[in-house]
């Protein structure tokens, strides 16, 4: 204490020259400090980190576009220079064309070279063709369609069958933001069909026509939905071995009057000769299919000349899009699978698409190609309008792709590569009456296709792409990237479900799933439950889907559909009794096997049962599996209506080659 | 957070120096209050239960939440480290604004410190700018720690003049919870403040988005977030870094000049309701 004491008093020395000087060192203490500080924290703020300097901070960072433009091709106002130019209609020689603002300007002649100016961007075209961007007449667009067709330089595709709802919001899109990075789609909206006919199995509800509708009223609802054109099918089933009701030819004349009054066009869907004369006769603008089961003849011809009835029937020559590519797919010779090898689209094409080339319609229906390819040939002669369509993404098709597969189609039926260039570009604008585009001329949108080679010589070259342009925009034409799909799992025979616990399964999602047409828009219902070790399939089947059923249903890999490798099974097994609804009598039930190659249609086999247990076994052979890829089965009722009661239990997947073979 | 222990030895006697047998001046006004901030600071550093919580805390969260969990991740225009140096800035100045007032004031007013320093030659305003300053200082150094963390280990790289702005923005963000920290220090006793105090920051601070941003809080919280102090801070500092603000920056800037006000008369309220009575 005394210390401190001292301290304090020696502190407080009374000599002002000594407090002065004291205040002074203790004022260049602080001052230093203070210098100290200040240079620390200078020198701290200058050695944080700062982001690099190519701008990759965590700063606000610009997120990468998307990627859907080719970045070293000019936009909006370039020239393609010293290429040979089809116009459309016809080829005009090694010309330059001039693009500005996304409208064709100017193109060059013989005569009049033009004048390009220094700092417009120039294409080279030397050795290649330019043609206008393609058109195809006959598509399902909803989904990636339309993105995938631009990366086969169709810029425009005619959509036949799609909610007029999303149609609406696409065309609202392509108003205002031109869509560049998708082909421009026009589209019908519901297409007109009577109830359970051809249309009404895709799972959209569409307002159906009957004998009382007013085909007028109908035709106002679609033009108010928005519909670019109307679409009638006239579909009998006959030569697809189905029997379907269809539009009788007075509601036909009606509804193609009513849609030339409205100011649009009208086109028809056909499934044989005999249809394809009555729709012409009936004063249809177009027809979007042609047929396989008949040879045409006169009538037909003729029926496709102006009608000349002077009440609103047609004026001129109908159109017709022969859709060869679907016709072969149909007829069981489609080339789709070869055509998905072709090295100059197979890098192009996503692996959903090669899927869909690869994939059959599972059945063969009447007639052959030549038939098709006769009525191409005689309608072209007598002045009808051919226009190119691909009916993708059915089976045998791909979008975009499968436009170009149909120009050597055409060509192969008889058609000049010029004339089957036309049918991809300036005859279907003609006919839908689409006067921005399908011709290089001035003023018409610079939808560009630049491809190597010369398809007047041979039209396959069309699949050499070298540059696509939609109104004056480059387009990406690589595929986007995919994720690698899952190994198809491999199944081992075994049990699949003794039902001790419920719907369970051993196999894929793992459970029975109660499964009926409803979800196609049909009314036939099913309840399963799984009672003492065994599961009832208990429901009612009822008319309203052409194709009902109703159902146990499991998935065998996952809820995509996706197969499983059954290779290592032959057959399915299981033990079924009948119930008690139709007073125990016997009754049929049905197993079907999905499969990617049936397509949509599963492979189906029935057996019968009846009040006592009995083993089943169904081969995946009879099942129309012979690539042991599975993605699911159903076990339900028959196509009768009426209620149903089925047992099951014990279902099992047996071993191939006889190991194991069943007791029947 | 923990309790406050100040100790009368520790602190040293108010300022004036007597020296009359010399006729030297008094000392200055400005002598005075910085005399009193030299003293609250070193009281305050020798207080290891403020220093080192309000302090490491912080630290130590933005080390969790941004460093570990953010690692690899945005946050919208920008990193979550970075996103986070932001809110945890935030967070670490308005614990030092809250524990420092709030807690502060409310024990001393409970030691009648404060009548004691009523009864001297310093004029009160020092003894709240020197807490003021107090709190600053340790705002400033919370926020160089953060900043020396982000940049080390988050990989945090902003301008110079980026940097400069967000300590900045920070550090006088501590201000409008000084005036918050001193009405609560007022109005609660020493044996409350703490446990008040906590109750208040915590759940506030979380509830304003500065530990998870507020697009992640569920929506109810989202809409409650701009009527709490700390969420104005937040933005604001957010705003620095470059992440568009959910609420105009001058909405935040009025919103938390308002609760500045607010302090201020509830503090003021309080003391008026304080005189005549040793404990609050």
């Amino acid at each position: 204490m005394s210390a401190k004491h001292d301290r304090r008093r020696r502190d407080e020395s009374t000599d002002p020259g000594e407090d002065a000087g004291r205040r002074r060192r203790r004022g260049v203490l602080l001052g230093a400090m203070a210098a100290g500080v200040a240079a620390a924290l200078t020198a701290f703020f200058l050695l944080l980190p700062t982001p690099a300097a190519d701008g990759q901070g965590d700063g606000a960072a610009e997120e990468a576009a998307p990627g859907r433009t080719a970045p070293d091709l000019p936009s909006g106002t370039f020239a393609v220079t010293g290429a040979r130019v089809f116009d459309g209609e016809r080829s005009l020689g090694t010309v330059d064309v001039l693009v500005e603002d996304g409208l064709v300007v100017a193109v060059g002649s013989a005569d009049s070279p033009l004048r390009i100016a220094g700092d417009v961007p120039r294409v080279d075209g030397t050795g290649r063709t330019l043609l206008p961007g393609l058109i195809d007449s006959h598509v399902h667009a909803m989904g990636a369609g339309p993105e995938q067709a631009l990366r086969f330089g169709v810029t425009t595709v005619m959509d036949m069958f799609a909610d007029p709802e999303w149609a609406a919001a696409l065309r609202a899109e392509q108003a205002a933001h031109g869509n560049p990075g998708a082909a421009d789609v026009f589209s019908a909206g519901y297409l007109a069909t009577v109830a359970g006919g051809h249309g009404t199995q895709f799972g959209l509800t569409v307002p159906t026509l009957d004998a009382d509708t007013d085909a007028d009223a109908w035709v106002a609802a679609r033009v108010a939905e928005g519909s670019d054109f109307i679409k009638i099918v006239v579909e009998d089933g006959h030569t697809l071995g189905r029997e379907m009701r269809t539009l009788g030819a007075d509601q036909v004349a009606e509804l193609a009057r009513a849609a030339r009054a409205h100011g649009v066009p009208s086109v028809a869907h056909v499934g044989s000769r005999a249809e394809a004369e009555m729709a012409l006769a009936a004063g249809v603008d177009g027809l979007v299919h042609l047929f396989l089961d008949e040879a045409p003849d006169d009538a037909l011809v003729a029926a496709a000349g102006p009608t000349g009835d002077g009440e609103g029937g047609r004026e001129g020559f109908a159109f017709a899009v022969p859709t060869l590519t679907v016709l072969a797919s149909v007829a069981g010779v489609g080339a789709g699978e070869g055509y998905a090898e072709d090295p100059r689209v197979a890098d192009r094409l996503t692996r959903g698409q090669v899927a869909g080339l690869r994939r059959s319609f599972g059945i063969e229906a009447e007639g052959e190609m030549a038939n098709a390819h006769a009525a191409v040939r005689r309608l072209a002669a007598a002045g009808v309008p051919i226009l190119a369509g691909s009916d993708a993404p059915n089976p045998g098709t791909a979008h975009g792709a499968s436009l170009h597969h149909e120009l050597e189609l055409l060509v192969a039926a008889g058609l000049s590569p010029s004339e089957a260039l036309t049918a991809a570009t300036a005859a279907p604008a003609a006919a839908f009456g689409l006067d921005d585009r399908g011709r290089i001329a001035p003023g018409r949108r610079a939808d560009l296709v630049l491809v190597a080679g010369d398809p007047t010589a041979d039209v396959t070259a069309t699949r050499d792409l070298v540059a696509v342009w939609k109104a004056g925009l480059p387009a990406d034409l690589a595929k986007p990237q995919e994720a690698e799909p899952e190994a198809a799992p491999v199944i081992e025979p075994g049990l699949v479900s003794d039902f001790e616990a419920g719907n369970e399964a051993s196999l894929g999602i793992r459970h029975w799933a109660p499964s009926t047409d409803q979800r196609m828009g049909g009314q036939s219902t099913v309840d399963l439950d799984a009672i003492d070790g065994a599961l009832r399939i208990r429901g009612e089947v009822r008319p309203g889907f052409p194709y009902p059923w109703a159902g146990a249903f499991l998935m065998t890999h996952n809820a995509q559909m996706e197969p499983a490798d059954l290779s290592a099974v032959g057959a399915i097994a299981f033990r079924a009794r009948g119930g008690e609804t139709g007073g125990g009598a016997s009754r049929v039930l049905r197993v079907m096997a999905f499969a990617p190659a049936l397509g949509m249609t599963p492979g189906m086999r029935t057996v019968e049962v009846t009040g006592e247990w009995r083993r089943h076994e169904v081969p995946l052979a009879d099942l129309g599996i012979t690539d042991g890829q599975v993605s699911a089965f159903l076990i339900g009722s028959d196509v009768q209506p009426g209620p149903f009661e089925l047992w099951i239990d014990d279902v099992e997947l047996v071993a191939a080659e006889g190991a194991g073979g069943g007791r029947r | 957070m923990t309790a406050h222990d100040t100790t009368l030895t520790a602190t040293p006697g108010p300022a004036s120096t007597p020296t009359p047998a010399t006729g030297a001046p008094r000392r200055s006004l400005a002598h005075l209050f910085a005399l009193e901030w030299k003293y609250e600071l070193l009281k305050t550093l020798r207080m290891p239960a403020y220093a080192i919580p309000t302090i490491a805390f912080p630290c130590l969260f933005y080390a969790f939440f941004g460093l570990a969990f953010g690692a690899g991740r945005g946050a919208g225009p920008t990193t979550m480290a970075t996103y986070l140096l932001a809110t945890y800035g935030a967070f670490g100045v308005i614990g030092t604004a809250l524990f420092g007032f709030g807690v502060g004031v409310a024990t001393e007013r409970g030691q009648g410190w404060m009548l004691l320093k009523r009864a001297t030659p310093m004029p009160p305003l020092a003894y709240f700018a020197a807490k003021t300053g107090t709190a600053l200082a340790f705002s400033a150094v919370l926020v160089l720690a953060l900043f020396a963390l982000g940049g080390a280990f988050g990989g945090v790289a902003l301008t110079t003049a980026t940097w400069l702005a967000l300590f900045a923005t920070l550090v006088a963000g501590a201000l409008p919870f000084c005036a918050l920290g001193l009405a609560l220090g007022y109005v609660c006793g020493p044996n409350s403040a703490p446990a008040i105090v906590n109750l208040f920051y915590l759940p506030a601070s979380f509830a304003s988005g500065l530990w998870i941003p507020v697009p992640a809080l569920p929506g109810w919280l989202q809409e409650s977030a701009p009527w709490l102090p700390p969420y104005h801070l937040g933005q604001l500092a957010l705003a620095v870094i470059g992440v568009e603000p959910r609420t105009p920056v001058a909405t935040s800037v009025a919103a938390l000049a308002g609760w500045t006000v607010a302090g201020v008369v509830v503090a003021l309220w309080a003391y008026r309701r304080d005189t005549g009575k040793t404990y609050g």
